[in-house]
């Protein structure tokens, strides 16, 4: 296993954090990121906490220094170029924090990746610290602090490839590769772990980058907020959406099926 | 606004994401947290995604993600 961690302060109040975590994409630097759905949402009686469940679709090509250590027929040629991400999260609007989950659902036992924050307000000196003073205006000196922790686990080659059942999408590799799993003898299960951790680290390297870029984003997506409110926000997207298609939105779908995952969307891969 | 997996919940899907958004950043996060009004748009939200989710596969995939999302909190 691998793990990543890091802490980054936001020079936003907690109420303005929240908000832009919801309402995160689509945004400049997330053009990877295809469909975004609430599967599940409600506000524990109890807790006054709103538990809420989304389910991303991410373009995501598996990196070609994975796929070399693959067998063959697995991640290739049926590899859609897509995968789903399962997103949870916790607010606490009285206490001030949030806590988001995410871990991809296909390929779990070539490389589990589980990406886990924890959004919290900074306290900030002198303030009146009553909810209902809380705007979604800048406050100067209020501050969101959050600390992201990623965990990659690889058990390539324990037999136990997909992780549960087979899913309609990859079924057709898995049986294949299941058979082959135990039957390997003990100098292949030494070189097994040294695959293993090489996924890890791919992984690993993949999110550092990932990481940056999402902060980015919700720095657009933050100043878009302080300036104009959610309406702002909206019409953000509305701009970039115009930018990127031109005013007739022709080649809209050919972008959104075809960009290459990355800022740049100029490029066309048919 | 974010596209749906199913385009044809999109019209649907924008409703209910620009109810919510007023519902939680004028009420919820100022103290307000009861509240349903934006329950009835959610539920023909879920109806449109849901038959789209079962004809993808993608309900079982979630329903597995879920439990090893709950084995990996008992851990």
């Amino acid at each position: 296993m691998k793990f990543f961690e890091n802490v980054f302060t936001y020079d936003y109040s907690f109420p303005a954090v929240s908000l832009a975590y919801f309402l995160r994409y689509p945004n400049p630097y997330s053009r990877h990121v295809l469909t975004t759905d609430v599967i599940d949402r409600y506000v524990d009686p109890k807790t006054h906490r709103l538990h809420t469940t989304r389910l991303h679709l991410k373009k995501s090509k598996v990196p070609s220094g994975i796929l070399k250590l693959l067998p063959k027929g697995i991640g290739g040629s049926d590899s859609s170029g897509q995968s789903y991400i399962l997103e949870t999260t916790i607010v606490d609007a009285k206490e001030g924090w949030m806590k988001t989950e995410s871990r991809n659902m296909e390929w779990t036992g070539i490389l589990s990746v589980i990406e886990k924050q924890v959004y919290q307000r900074q306290p900030n000196e002198g303030a009146v610290g009553r909810l209902e003073e809380l705007s979604l205006e800048e406050k100067r000196s209020e501050q969101t602090t959050v600390r992201t922790t990623v965990t990659f686990h690889s058990r390539f080659g324990q037999g136990k490839l997909l992780g549960r059942k087979k899913t309609e999408h990859t079924g057709d590799h898995t049986g294949e590769y299941e058979e082959e799993a135990p039957k390997r003898g003990l100098f292949s299960s030494l070189s097994t772990a040294g695959i293993q951790r090489t996924i890890e680290l791919i992984g690993l390297n993949r999110t550092r980058d990932a990481v940056v870029k999402s902060k980015q984003g919700m720095n657009v997506v933050l100043e878009r907020l302080r300036s104009g409110g959610v309406v702002g926000v909206l019409e953000g997207m509305r701009q970039d959406r115009d930018a990127v298609l031109g005013p007739d939105g022709g080649p809209w779908k050919r972008v959104w099926l075809g960009g290459n995952g990355h800022a740049s969307l100029k490029e066309d891969d048919h | 606004m974010s596209a749906s997996i199913a385009p044809e919940c999109n019209s649907i899907k924008e409703k209910y994401d620009t109810c919510f958004l007023k519902w939680y950043s004028e009420k919820y996060l100022r103290g307000n947290t009861t509240s349903n009004e934006c329950d009835e748009l959610f539920s023909k939200y879920k109806k449109c995604l849901n038959i789209v989710l079962k004809e993808k596969g993608i309900e079982s995939m979630l329903e597995d993600a879920r439990k090893s999302m709950k084995d990996s909190e008992a851990e």
